[in-house]
């Protein structure tokens, strides 16, 4: 039988899709490619619900069992793992509806809104850090944000996922630090050219190429980014003088109203006064 | 322009397509199972890599048809010969990669050796403009052969399980579905075609991919060396 080119990426495509009889699943549709598998749509008969299927390319039950460890509101939640009958192990999780966080960029949210997205990403990789678990691919690509605002980090990496070249830390031996500067790398993604020198020095420290100039943990960059948003200096940028006035200004506005009004009015008074 | 559009027609040889495989046993159990590699094994091999190892030739050291087909059969030849499968080793590459650079050794051997014969010495090329012009590399186009023929060969032991186990019905929707170069028939098409519930369509197709896929792994098992080489072609073969 003679194959044309057309005919043999149909044959490689369909018979790739995983063969899920025997399971409680139902095969509805692709909808991504990650770090080391396919995921598919598909539906729970016994729940009667859909669901996140993921077929891992080669035995790496290992990426299931790690995700299953982390319970965290922007982890997504495994419900169940199983092995295919060609020996490909496929895990089945929430299938979250929104948009991935490259797209979701694309509707120009608010400064606050991408900044809370920032910080439900990192309170995520700070919860899996401390259960000995890092993520080793975070990029725009794997976070997703759901209709109703909800943050969620997905393809939690195994040994086998290099990273992807532009958020990748250039570190012989992958650990937390690379996961920082690869969330360094999402901040500065996620931030217009008219962000402020604040945030873009919190993005470039978490990038340092060395890892011990980057932040100490996850957490330190939140808090850094916190101070930013509360007005207070960054530390990972020594301003100059007159931003320090600016933001003096910014966050005593009130203040300097008032004592702006009161001198006023005693000048009035003293003008006045000598009429 | 597409590969072969300015040469002569590629040769039909290429070994006998197998019956319905039983389970195979992979490489390296075949080879560890006695002093040479039995027949069967031989014949998997070659079966599977005659044309994909003819095309390369052909683009490669662009030969015609001819010095393709004796420079192929010449390669198999002596491979067999020179205990080629007892030396390889799967730590170093997988058997396919392995196969591409005897391949290319042996021929490169062989056309040096025939122009030092013809012309005195050096290798030299027939001119480009009487060869195929293509954008893919030769080792690409091994590639494609490789997929196209482990394909070919799953399909053709599929047609031969169907028809042993009366599920011609089952091959039938699945060539006219998947198998078809222009416009796809939809289910209920197919479904009022030969007259069963749309359901069954589905259904037949499910398990004319299943089994596809199967046989493709059965193949595959039987030139690859154990699980982690049988596993990391199959990922080559789905992405």
């Amino acid at each position: 039988m003679d194959l044309n080119d057309a005919v043999l990426d149909r044959l490689r495509h369909v018979a790739a899709l995983p063969d899920l009889t025997g399971t409680r699943y139902e095969l509805e549709s692709e909808i991504g490619r990650g770090g080391l598998g396919v995921v598919y749509a598909a539906r729970d008969r016994h729940l009667d619900r859909r669901v996140a299927l993921k077929v891992l390319d080669s035995t790496l039950a290992a990426e299931a069992q790690l995700i299953a460890r982390l319970e965290h509101p922007s982890i997504v939640p495994v419900y169940d793992t199983g092995m295919l009958p060609d020996g490909r192990v496929f895990y089945t999780m929430k299938l979250v509806a929104g948009a991935r966080l490259d797209h979701y960029l694309e509707r120009a949210p608010s400064w606050g809104e991408r900044l809370r997205v920032m910080r439900r990403i990192g309170e995520a990789l700070a919860f899996a850090h401390t259960r000995g678990a890092i993520h080793r691919d975070l990029k725009p690509q794997n976070v997703m944000v759901g209709a109703f605002g909800e943050v969620y980090v997905m393809d939690w990496g195994v040994e086998a996922v290099a990273g992807t070249p532009a958020f990748r830390a250039p570190d012989a031996c992958p650990d937390r630090r690379s996961d920082i500067y690869a969330l360094g790398a999402l901040l500065q993604f996620m931030l217009p050219l008219s962000a402020p020198p604040a945030l873009r020095a919190i993005a470039a420290k978490a990038m340092r190429a060395d890892p011990a100039a980057r932040y100490a943990d996850v957490t330190a960059m939140l808090a850094d980014i916190e101070r930013f948003q509360d007005g207070l200096a960054v530390e990972a940028w020594s301003e100059p003088l007159w931003h320090r006035l600016r933001r003096f200004a910014a966050r005593n506005a009130v203040l300097l109203w008032l004592l702006a009004a009161y001198a006023g009015v005693k000048f009035l008074l003293f003008f006045l006064r000598n009429l | 322009m597409p590969w072969g559009s300015q040469l002569d027609p590629d040769t039909t040889m290429g070994g006998p397509r197998g019956q319905f495989p039983s389970t195979q046993l992979s490489l390296l159990e075949a080879v560890s199972a006695g002093d040479a590699l039995p027949n069967e094994a031989l014949e998997r091999v070659s079966a599977l890599y005659w044309k994909p190892v003819y095309r390369f030739i052909r683009v490669k050291f662009r030969k015609n048809n001819e010095d393709a087909k004796d420079l192929t059969q010449g390669f198999f030849a002596t491979a067999l010969e020179r205990e080629f499968f007892a030396r390889f080793d799967p730590v170093k590459a997988s058997f396919r990669t392995y196969l591409r650079m005897a391949v290319e050794r042996f021929a490169a051997t062989e056309h040096a050796a025939a122009n030092r014969q013809k012309r005195g010495g050096g290798i030299e090329f027939e001119p480009v403009d009487d060869q195929a012009l293509t954008t893919e590399s030769p080792e690409e186009i091994f590639e494609r052969e490789w997929q196209r023929q482990l394909f070919a060969l799953a399909l053709d032991d599929l047609r031969a399980h169907c028809e042993a186990s009366s599920k011609r019905l089952q091959f039938d929707i699945f060539e006219a579905y998947d198998l078809t170069c222009g416009d796809r028939p939809s289910y209920a098409d197919l479904a009022e075609r030969h007259g069963i519930p749309e359901t069954s369509v589905t259904n037949y197709l499910a398990w004319a991919r299943r089994m596809l896929r199967q046989l493709v792994t059965e193949r595959l098992r039987g030139v690859t060396a154990g699980e982690r080489d049988l596993r990391d072609e199959m990922r080559r073969l789905w992405t």
